[in-house]
């Protein structure tokens, strides 16, 4: 069924992006644009099996209609064949969506209005995606729209909310007010990575685990539960672009409030059930851009002021009783990031960054270090790029670097041999210890090859 | 007799007239030039213009680029991109103080971008972004003039102190006729010729003066960029909100 919908879904989308286009060629100037790209990637697993591990295949479809100088509407939609056959009955092979998953990602629909009842004031409906902060791909500020950790080398990709924003240009000043009525949670990574972004379980002595089950506890469909409001006041300082933001939402990962042991028949050996919740937060932000002499620098903070969540671990069923916790306390805590890049004379761009929190880290005591830095170069004009260097390094302990470190190393090659098309050949080699989140996947190094040809 | 010699005095004092404005063009120091290159360039009020480039490597193959530029008086410009779809929807803002933006669709992010990235390549086409800035040339170079033959002015430009560019020096051939500029060489750092600009098609659009075609060809990767003006308008009273963050994502 899920199937039918969708390929009749994409068959509708396809019709309308032919008679788009058919109207587009009817009418030179015509209002209704459309383009997109085509990007295939697989993912081979360097160690053990050499099993692939990403297999994508994404048709981006965007949509841009400008009825009037004032208005706007935007859609962007992927349609995407995605993972691997999900095949272990014969009776699954008549579903084809366990041949060949497809999937149908809805990013952006929205409608811009410039100069809505006043000149100054510009506002948009829809779903969207609204981008805080001024570093680089890593961004503290960026709030609003709920993490897209699917593909967790896609630094900074989030989904679009359903909202409204209003901007409104004063002189030089720009005010930003954003309110998105329901709450969306992250997407968390797949396999192994979803793993490496939970903090670690630690069993009581003399008990091992046999399931972990888990419930999530949506905030209520209602204003008071489920809103996000956001405020931004943008502006140019003597050469440097900076913004004061303001956001009163929850955290998009989930945090586990209450454990549940229940023992097995197996003497030693317990069941775990978990309740996860969403901690509301308010999260005031600061960013600036600028330079100094020809270096580009940013940099962005954001102090989080979490409600104070309390954990239950119910160790009743072991004759442990009930422990109190505090799994996430109402302290204040900040992230930041300091960035710079620069162009050298010959083309060689260089872009460093200092992080401090990463996506999923929360409290005041869980606050990680990286350092992240990139090298590229193009050569004949710009037909060739070559990334020799890019990576990161996690640092969970400066006091013991040596067991609490994680390093990452993505060279990558990428060919432009006609206009549109792009072809990326890269490896990920990661290193490091069990106790950081890249380190807990250090024997995931990859190669990837990448096609994208834009239309 | 009375009429002959009327007709003298009229010719006499045309002649006069004649004497006095070539005198006064023979006395054009380097510098006033260069300025009445910069009214010539930058005498429109704004510029709203639609333009294709073509990129052309050592092979003779091609490629394209099509792009909408506007420009308010010298100091500000935005380019937005229309084609290849890769490109589409890139735009580029330059204001004063060499404050620059770029809008990338693909993250819906405008970047602040330093002044590291004039000397390099504006989306693979052989102009930098220093090329593409909107400028006066008087504020940034000193001018000599090497030569003057029929029909043009030659200047040499050296880079005033303090100014940030990869070019040693300019040679700029300007006609005499009108002071618009038809070639420039760039030099660099080592003074070695590394580009050259011609600027062809040259007409009067309603009052002002525009090259319809030009070209800018790297010596060293012997690759050229043609830029061929699709649309021109002049004067359509651009506003000043338009060279803005608001309207660099519209």
């Amino acid at each position: 069924m899920t199937h039918r919908v969708f390929l009749l879904t994409a068959i509708g989308l396809l019709l309308l992006c032919f008679s788009c286009h058919l109207l587009a060629q009817e009418s030179e100037g015509s209002l209704v644009k459309w383009n997109g790209y085509l990007q295939t990637e697989n993912r081979l697993q360097l160690k053990g099996d050499n099993d692939f591990s990403w297999q994508e295949y994404r048709l981006d479809l965007k949509t841009e209609v400008k009825p009037a100088e004032k208005a706007k509407f935007y859609s962007e939609i992927w349609l995407r064949s995605f993972g691997f056959p999900t095949v272990q009955n014969s009776a699954d092979l008549l579903d084809k969506n366990k041949i060949s998953p497809l999937n149908l990602d809805f990013r952006e629909a929205y409608v811009d209005l410039y100069g809505f009842l006043f000149n100054n004031l510009d506002i948009c409906i829809g779903r969207q995606r609204i981008a805080w902060g001024t570093a680089d791909k890593l961004n503290p500020t960026d709030n609003l729209n709920p993490d897209d950790l699917e593909d967790i080398w896609d630094f900074g990709r989030h989904l679009g909310s359903d909202g409204l924003k209003a901007s409104y240009y004063l002189k030089d000043y720009t005010f930003s007010l954003i309110y998105i009525p329901i709450f969306t949670p992250a997407v968390l990574p797949r396999g192994d990575w979803a793993s490496a972004l939970s903090p670690s379980m630690e069993l009581p002595t003399g008990i091992t685990l046999k399931n972990l089950t888990d419930t999530i506890i949506m905030p209520k469909n209602n204003l008071k539960e489920g809103s996000i409001t956001g405020v931004k006041i943008s502006k140019n300082f003597f050469g440097y672009d900076f913004s004061l933001s303001y956001v009163y939402g929850r955290d998009d990962l989930p945090l586990a409030r209450k454990v549940t042991f229940t023992p097995t028949s197996t003497p030693g050996e317990v069941n775990i059930a978990s309740e996860l919740i969403y901690p509301r937060m308010h999260i005031a932000g600061i960013d600036m851009a600028g330079a100094i002499a020809d270096v580009g620098v940013w940099a962005e903070a954001a102090v989080f002021f979490p409600e104070e969540v309390k954990m239950t671990t119910d160790l009743s069923a072991l004759g442990m009783g009930i422990q109190e916790s505090i799994a996430l306390d109402d302290r204040p805590y900040v992230k930041y990031i300091l960035g710079a890049d620069y162009t050298f004379k010959n083309g060689t761009y260089i872009n460093g960054q200092y992080l401090h929190g990463f996506i999923h880290e929360k409290g005041n005591d869980n606050l990680e270090d990286y350092f992240m830095f990139g090298l590229e170069k193009k050569f004949f004009n710009d037909k060739l790029k070559i990334i020799p260097i890019d990576g990161g390094v996690e640092i969970k302990d400066f006091k013991d670097i040596e067991n609490n470190y994680a390093l990452i190393l993505s060279p990558e090659i990428a060919y432009f041999p006609v206009d549109n098309a792009e072809l990326t050949l890269g490896i990920r080699l990661i290193d490091g210890k069990g106790t950081t989140a890249f380190g807990r996947v250090k024997d995931k190094d990859e190669l990837y090859f990448k096609v994208k040809y834009s239309f | 007799m009375k009429k002959c010699i009327l007709q003298s005095v009229l010719i006499l004092s045309m002649i006069v007239s004649l004497t006095q404005v070539w005198a006064q063009e023979k006395q054009l120091t380097a510098s006033q030039i260069l300025e009445k290159v910069d009214n010539v360039v930058n005498a429109p009020e704004d510029q709203d213009l639609k333009m294709k480039l073509i990129l052309i490597n050592k092979e003779g193959k091609e490629e394209m680029r099509e792009l909408i530029m506007l420009q308010k008086g010298s100091e500000k410009r935005i380019a937005k991109f229309i084609s290849p779809a890769s490109q589409k929807g890139i735009a580029f803002l330059s204001l004063p103080d060499d404050i620059m933006y770029l809008y990338l669709p693909a993250f819906k992010k405008t970047r602040r971008i330093a002044s590291h990235i004039k000397n390099t390549k504006f989306a693979g086409t052989d102009f930098t972004y220093d090329d593409m800035e909107a400028k006066r040339y008087s504020e940034k170079y000193i001018s000599e003039l090497l030569k003057r033959d029929e029909s043009h002015y030659i200047l040499q430009l050296k880079p005033k102190e303090g100014v940030k560019t990869d070019y040693s020096k300019l040679i700029m051939w300007v006609r005499a006729d009108n002071f618009y500029p038809t070639k420039i060489e760039y030099y660099d750092r080592g003074n070695n010729l590394y580009k050259v600009m011609t600027r062809e098609k040259i007409e009067k659009v309603g009052k002002y003066w525009i090259s319809k075609e030009s070209e800018m060809e790297d010596l060293k990767a012997k690759h050229k960029t043609k830029m061929i003006l699709i649309d021109v308008k002049f004067d359509s009273e651009l506003s000043d909100e338009i060279f803005t963050e608001r309207y660099l994502s519209r």
